[in-house]
């Protein structure tokens, strides 16, 4: 059982930079949770500070309801996997598994047995004898995982373990963890910059920006309700459309365009009538069909899907708001053409706050 | 391998797979060690002109063979290479031969320098050369048999390993 608790984190640097603002999470046993955003945002520092290898300026954390927030990183029973892998070159790889455990003078028949179990789950048993420069990235990956394993630590951390392996690798590597999760049922923190492994691996996604928590919530949470522009934009692929538009009655109004609304987006956006927001479309939302009209730039095929990048064209003709469309199947639009689209599912902000806007 | 295959493992056996022989292997590094003491110590004499033969140059050519061939055999015992085993032995058996060619016959002569007859070695030199030869040759005979003891006991379970997975 391992329960971690964040709880008002702050990071602040000697140079007065503040790196977390007010962090607060509970992580519960066995859930994986990833920390999300882009470069600078905090996420390193925060999974550093729940490590022990960064001072926790303010706040408090806990690990099982106990209070570690100044316990030194070798007595917090957590083990961390780094992006470069962090092996011991001059080491075989049984050698890199067992350090910690000699080091903590174990009996080498316990030793033994653990990195055995550990090879065998990681499928290393066969490269125990090899050193760390005879293996790829993804081996070598696992091998990190597996030092780990052996530990048997309360809670696992990962920082971007992934970003040194290749789009394949990476694949690969990140249903290797999902499955040692499943396996293991351990408490895991990990930290990634990539929306789609967050996507994939996360029971929970914590999403930050400049230091700050966004959301936290599943996966399909952040997805579907994003709480504001920032994760709106940040959590999906392609990114979702903006446009700033003028709710009037059962329509919004854009710059030279108009978008229809159901009686239930109508209903959303009671309150909002006459005011400005923000609309979101997700590219995937978007469909073929007698609407709002685009004009083409440019037409990427994808096999399954074709994205098509364009503008809104306005009453006049001219080029409105920029807008990604992902159609399904493959189209073959040219720079110039038009097309009809429709709007499937919209989402809207504040343009004050930026807050999403939400029915009560 | 399961963890229940694992749980049946002899462990202690089953450890050599992947850990290597560093016993027999410092061993036989501090074999070296105590020949360096002894070469540094044989031709310190107020009566140096005794040793200008052909046993000097043979003795400095032999030393740097035993040098090398004993690094290198420390370095195959390390990976349980059998017949490395056998080599510290005889390297080890060589020490003590030593033993028998340039300290007892230092020991045993005089030179005359202008009308004063001076000892070659002196026996308190004599015992410590003894023993750097003595200490270096039991580390190498040692380190051997640690070595061939531990190659055979892990030739024997990888066979018993093969024998378990051809069955």
């Amino acid at each position: 059982m391992a329960e971690l608790s964040l709880q008002h984190i702050d990071k602040i640097y000697d140079n007065n930079v503040q790196a977390v603002f007010d962090a607060n999470l509970d992580v519960k046993d066995g859930e994986l949770v990833v920390l999300v955003g882009p470069s600078g945002c905090g996420k390193s520092t925060t999974l550093r500070m729940v490590a022990g290898l960064e001072d926790i300026s303010a706040g408090k954390l806990f690990l099982d309801g106990k209070d570690i927030t100044t316990t030194p990183a070798k007595d917090r029973d957590m083990a961390m996997v780094f992006q470069n892998y962090a092996l011991y070159g001059h080491m075989t790889i049984y050698e890199n598994m067992a350090f910690s455990l000699t080091l903590r003078k174990e009996d080498p028949n316990v030793i033994h047995k653990k990195v055995l179990a550990a090879a065998e789950i990681l499928e290393l048993t066969e490269q125990l004898n090899k050193k760390p420069s005879q293996l790829s990235g993804g081996q070598r990956q696992r091998v990190a995982m597996g030092r780990s394993i052996v530990r048997n630590p309360k809670v696992f951390l990962f920082d971007e373990p992934l970003s040194n392996l290749d789009a394949k690798l990476r694949g690969a590597t990140r249903r290797e963890i999902l499955l040692l999760h499943k396996r293991l049922q351990a408490t895991m923190l990990y930290v990634t910059h990539d929306q789609t492994e967050a996507l994939t691996l996360a029971d929970r996604i914590m999403c930050m920006s400049m230091g700050h928590v966004q959301q936290v919530g599943t996966p399909l949470e952040l997805y579907d309700s994003p709480k504001n522009i920032f994760v709106a934009s940040f959590i999906g692929l392609p990114p979702m459309n903006f446009m700033d538009v003028k709710v009037s009655g059962d329509e919004l109004i854009g710059d030279g365009f108009k978008v229809p609304l159901t009686a239930a987006e109508k209903a959303e956006l009671a309150g909002y009538d006459g005011r400005e927001i923000v609309l979101g479309v997700r590219p995937e939302n978007i469909e073929e069909g007698e609407g709002l009209t685009m004009l083409v730039n440019n037409n990427e095929n994808l096999g399954m899907n074709t994205l098509i990048h364009g503008n809104v064209a306005t009453a006049n003709g001219a080029a409105g708001p920029k807008l990604v469309a992902k159609i399904k199947g493959w189209a073959d639009h040219r720079a110039g053409d038009t097309v009809q689209l429709v709007f499937k599912r919209k989402h809207f902000f504040d343009k004050e706050t930026t807050e999403a806007i939400r029915k009560g | 391998m399961t963890n229940e295959e694992i749980e049946m493992l002899d462990v202690e056996k089953d450890r050599m797979r992947f850990i290597k022989n560093k016993a027999s292997a410092n061993l036989a590094l501090l074999g070296i060690v105590f020949d360096v003491f002894y070469f540094v110590n044989i031709y310190r004499s107020d009566a140096g002109s005794f040793y200008y033969t052909i046993l000097i140059g043979a003795s400095i050519v032999y030393n740097l063979l035993f040098l090398l061939g004993t690094f290198l055999a420390s370095e195959g015992v390390k990976n349980y290479k059998k017949g490395y085993s056998y080599l510290l032995m005889v390297l080890g058996i060589g020490q003590i031969i030593r033993i028998f060619i340039l300290p007892r016959m230092a020991h045993a002569a005089t030179v005359t320098i202008g009308e004063t007859s001076t000892i070659v070695m002196g026996n308190s030199q004599y015992t410590k050369v003894i023993a750097y030869l003595v200490l270096s040759a039991a580390c190498l005979i040692v380190s051997g048999v640690i070595s061939v003891k531990r190659c055979t006991t892990l030739e024997n379970y990888l066979k018993t390993l093969e024998n378990g997975k051809a069955a």
